[in-house]
């Protein structure tokens, strides 16, 4: 009988973890001004911001590509940033389905506009996805469309 | 013993199943507050009502007895308002749709609004239907001169995507729609093509869009993310403008006329070679003069020149002029749009300078081949949409929507 208790417990404690798993995504908010502090948590090594939309079929393609990095790198700097104007839960879901869901997330939390972008880079017009990589020397590179992530290994990668 | 280290555990597994049933719980509710409501974690300062005042994109019409019809989208509403005074103030707002998140507010998506002569409005918009992004595009009509208007419904009838409906009405009051459309582009995929992008699809309606012809392609291969710019000749025949996708991904810009029997072939505007698979969100703009000239500006990161550009063609689009550049080279130039009237032709776009945006205008009295020293019009510190260009008789203005400033219409110059 304590037996039959006991299972049917782990697999309550089972059935609740998996659901709270499930939305574990968190994500802050990401306002005009944050983009200095980002690059500080860097602390001088490299990293990498990329900026992806829910309602981009390019990022969503590349999206698990980033989770498989992750994965394959985890102790490299990345930041992931969400840009258009969507639910949180939609985000969330997408994060979770592409391995991402533990990751360093913000979402755009104002208009994602000139304002928002200049002090990010002066040039870009919002393209995403755009991933832009500090290496170790802070020299940055703006990359718009698919990333090369051999490349990006030989950036910011941490797999030895 | 044993029993007792059994019910300890026992008593442990049950807490633990209401502590995660209880943070699953906590989770499960910020999720629907994230649904239903702006608050929670968003930052104080956004905009929360529905009015023009939080729009993020407006779009003008002036009806032939010079009132101004104006669609905006603020915060997942669809709305619309008008002015006798040239746009200070407006009648209380009319609410055409509420899609709240769902709705399509992406940089280059706007509402389109068009009323014929005697005062019929047409409206179109689209907003996301499902989980996987696929969009609708909504049209709702008004017979009472756009006091109430009928329940939106879809324009087409097809599970894939439709996005960035692009509205024109012709001189004899039918009206031209294309959009971006990717039921090509899904069938691919489910052939096993690995393809991105959508198509260049239209219709033409004779009963104020009412109903619609089947809808045809124009171009197979376009980019998915970019508004669709349209224009009328001399003859009233629709040209559209638009990125498309050209062999190799590269996504330039295209012209193409639409006559009622088909569209005519694809015209390259400039060979930029602008390889990517991403999304710009940045379309073009195209005006047609009364000498039936395309005139043409655009946004390209191409590899061969990045920035804004202008051109035009005096043959239909089979050849095009030097792409010349506009505004200043390294400066964050955007969102340029056309106008033409006779040989005049209207050209504005914005600068940012880091804290400003600042619409610029030039413009050409010989049908493109001179151009005045560009001026600013008018600037705002914060939030802006894309300048427009429409004339009221002969009256050329500029219709801005900004956040700090409100809603701008500024007259620009006369029709010769």
């Amino acid at each position: 009988m304590k037996r039959y208790w006991l299972t049917l417990l782990t697999s309550f404690l089972l059935f609740f973890a998996s659901l709270s798993l499930a939305d574990s995504a968190s994500l802050k908010p990401y306002q005009a001004g944050d983009w200095k502090s980002i690059i500080k948590s860097a602390n001088g090594g490299p990293i990498a911001i990329h900026f992806w939309g829910v309602t981009c079929p390019a990022c969503i393609k590349e999206m698990p590509q980033w989770g498989q990095f992750i994965k394959n790198n985890p102790n490299a700097k990345v930041v992931f940033i969400q840009v258009d104007d969507v639910s949180q839960d939609s985000m969330k879901k997408m994060l979770t389905k592409a391995g991402l869901d533990k990751a360093n997330n913000y979402y755009i939390a104002a208009p994602f506009d000139e304002h928002l972008r200049f002090e990010i880079d002066p040039q870009w017009h919002g393209e995403t996805p755009t991933t832009i990589t500090i290496d170790k020397n802070g020299k940055a590179t703006r990359k718009t469309g698919l990333v090369d992530f051999q490349k990006l290994q030989n950036t910011i990668g941490t797999r030895s | 013993m044993a029993n007792q280290f059994t019910r300890s555990l026992s008593h442990l597994f049950l807490l633990s199943a209401l502590l995660m049933g209880a943070l699953s719980f906590g989770a499960h509710a910020q999720m629907q507050m994230d649904h239903s409501s702006m608050a929670g974690s968003k930052p104080k300062n956004m905009c929360q009502s529905v009015g023009l005042e939080c729009a993020n994109a407006a779009t003008p019409f002036f009806t032939a007895d010079g009132k101004l019809l104006l669609s905006w989208t603020a915060n997942g509403v669809v709305s619309v308002a008008q002015s006798t005074d040239l746009g200070k103030s407006f009648t209380s707002p009319v609410k055409i749709a509420e899609h709240g998140k769902s709705l399509d507010a992406g940089a280059d998506a706007r509402p389109q609004i068009v009323v014929d002569k005697q005062g019929n409005v047409f409206l179109a918009y689209a907003f996301f239907k499902d989980a996987n992004w696929n969009a609708q595009i909504n049209t709702a009509r008004s017979t009472d001169e756009g006091k109430t208007f009928t329940l939106p419904v879809s324009l087409v009838n097809d599970g894939s995507s439709q996005r960035f409906p692009s509205v024109l009405i012709k001189p004899d009051e039918s009206i031209f729609i294309s959009w971006i459309d990717k039921r090509l582009v899904a069938a691919a995929k489910q052939g096993g093509e690995k393809r991105l992008g959508g198509s260049i699809a239209y219709s033409f309606s004779q009963d104020g869009g009412q109903t619609f012809q089947a809808e045809r392609f124009a171009n197979e291969s376009s980019c998915e993310c970019c508004r669709i710019a349209a224009s009328l000749d001399p003859k009233g025949i629709p040209v559209v403008a638009y990125r498309a996708i050209f062999t190799g991904g590269i996504r330039d810009q295209a012209s193409q006329v639409i006559l009622e029997k088909g569209s005519q072939p694809v015209r390259r505007v400039a060979d930029d070679d602008w390889k990517t698979d991403a999304c710009p969100h940045h379309g073009p703009s195209i005006a047609v003069s009364g000498s039936g000239k395309f005139h043409v500006a655009w946004y390209t990161q191409g590899s061969k020149r990045s920035g804004v550009f202008y051109a035009n063609s005096s043959n239909q689009g089979i050849s095009y002029s030097r792409p010349s550049r506009v505004g200043t080279e390294r400066a964050n130039v955007s969102r340029p749009y056309l106008y033409a009237s006779g040989l005049q032709v209207w050209l504005v776009w914005k600068e940012f300078n880091g804290s400003k945006s600042a619409v610029y205008l030039k413009e050409s009295g010989d049908d493109g081949k001179t151009w005045t020293t560009p001026k600013i019009l008018t600037s705002t510190a914060g939030y802006s949409d894309h300048p427009l260009l429409l004339a009221r008789a002969n009256e050329v203005f500029l219709s801005w929507l900004t956040r700090d400033d409100g809603y701008q219409l500024i007259s620009i110059g006369q029709k010769q």
